[in-house]
């Protein structure tokens, strides 16, 4: 199931972290999606070293740690998705339509004219959106 | 998809937004009301910007990022493609050329209580008033795939017959 999500501006500022968990393990996942944060800069910016092609939006599985893995996804307009799951086998197809669904509701959301860039995302309606994503996404049912 | 609004009310709108900030509000200050204009169309093309970008592989240029405005970014606010793209590679400048402008095709200029020298210059200074805007849409797209640019327009011919050329010229800071 999955854990957190996150979205990060391209100053690597945060615009949206929500955590799913309920229990009192927030600050390490913040601090997981911080040191993602690292993983996709060198991505990024070294696509000789890591197998990614320079142009897919989809990162794949950044770093697993102990008990989470976490898979990234970078826009066009360098915002950067992560999303922290506890799950072990969780398929890419799945991932990848996740992904999907979130930058499509994060669209949303930015094209609010009240919403400032650069600042944090604060529609309920994305919250909303979001949490009934991640509700959702439930990898091996369709397996 | 979403709902849908008749293209005039959009054409309507721009025209009053222009006439607002230019008659009304900053009346004695063209300067600042050409700066807010600009910078409305900037917030736009921000987001507009996100919304086309989706399903895209990232763009490893300045030029392909060039090259989506001319297409696709074009065609969805204006429903063609930018018809001339000339660069200059070495001082950092493209020049979009645009033979058709969508959304000046209709707008009057009103020559009315003004004698004919003082006329000429107020109907180009509003269309360059009315230029802003789309510059400011193009600065803002631009802006958020990391490129940041000047942008300026031209018109001629505008708006007196349909067909007005249109020439954006956008300047780099590389």
């Amino acid at each position: 199931m999955i854990a957190c999500v996150a979205v990060v501006g391209h100053q690597n500022n945060p615009l949206y972290l929500q955590s799913f968990t309920g229990a009192d393990d927030a600050l390490k996942l913040h601090h997981i999606v911080h040191c993602s944060l690292d993983v996709i800069d060198e991505r990024v910016n070294n696509p000789k070293r890591s197998v990614i092609t320079l142009n897919e939006s989809y990162l794949g599985l950044l770093y697993p740690t102990e008990s989470y893995k976490v898979y990234g996804y970078l826009s066009n307009t360098k915002v950067k998705f992560l999303v922290v799951t506890t799950d072990l086998d969780v398929k890419d197809t799945d991932i990848r339509s996740f992904f999907r669904r979130f930058h499509a509701a994060y669209v949303d959301a930015v094209s609010n004219p009240f919403h400032v860039p650069g600042k944090k995302i604060i529609s309920r309606i994305f919250a909303v959106r979001v949490s009934g994503i991640v509700k959702a996404f439930a990898p091996g049912t369709y397996g | 998809m979403g709902r849908e609004v008749a293209e005039s009310c959009f054409d309507g709108l721009i025209i009053e937004m222009v006439s607002a900030y230019g008659r009304r509000f900053y009346a004695t200050k063209p300067d600042l009301a050409s700066r807010r204009i600009e910078a409305i169309g900037f917030q736009v093309g921000h987001q507009l910007i996100e919304r086309y970008t989706v399903e895209r592989p990232r763009f490893s240029d300045h030029l392909e990022a060039i090259k989506f405005i001319c297409k696709e970014f074009w065609s969805e606010l204006f429903k063609k493609q930018i018809d001339n793209l000339k660069t200059n590679h070495r001082v950092g400048t493209f020049v979009l050329q645009d033979n058709k402008f969508r959304w000046f095709t209709r707008v009057l200029i009103d020559p009315s209580s003004e004698d004919n020298e003082a006329s000429q210059g107020s109907s180009s200074e509003a269309t360059s008033m009315l230029l802003h805007f789309p510059c400011g849409i193009i600065r803002g797209a631009l802006s958020n795939v990391g490129i940041s640019c000047a942008v300026s327009a031209d018109a001629s011919n505008l708006p007196s017959c349909e067909s007005g050329i249109l020439v954006f010229a956008l300047k780099f800071s590389i």
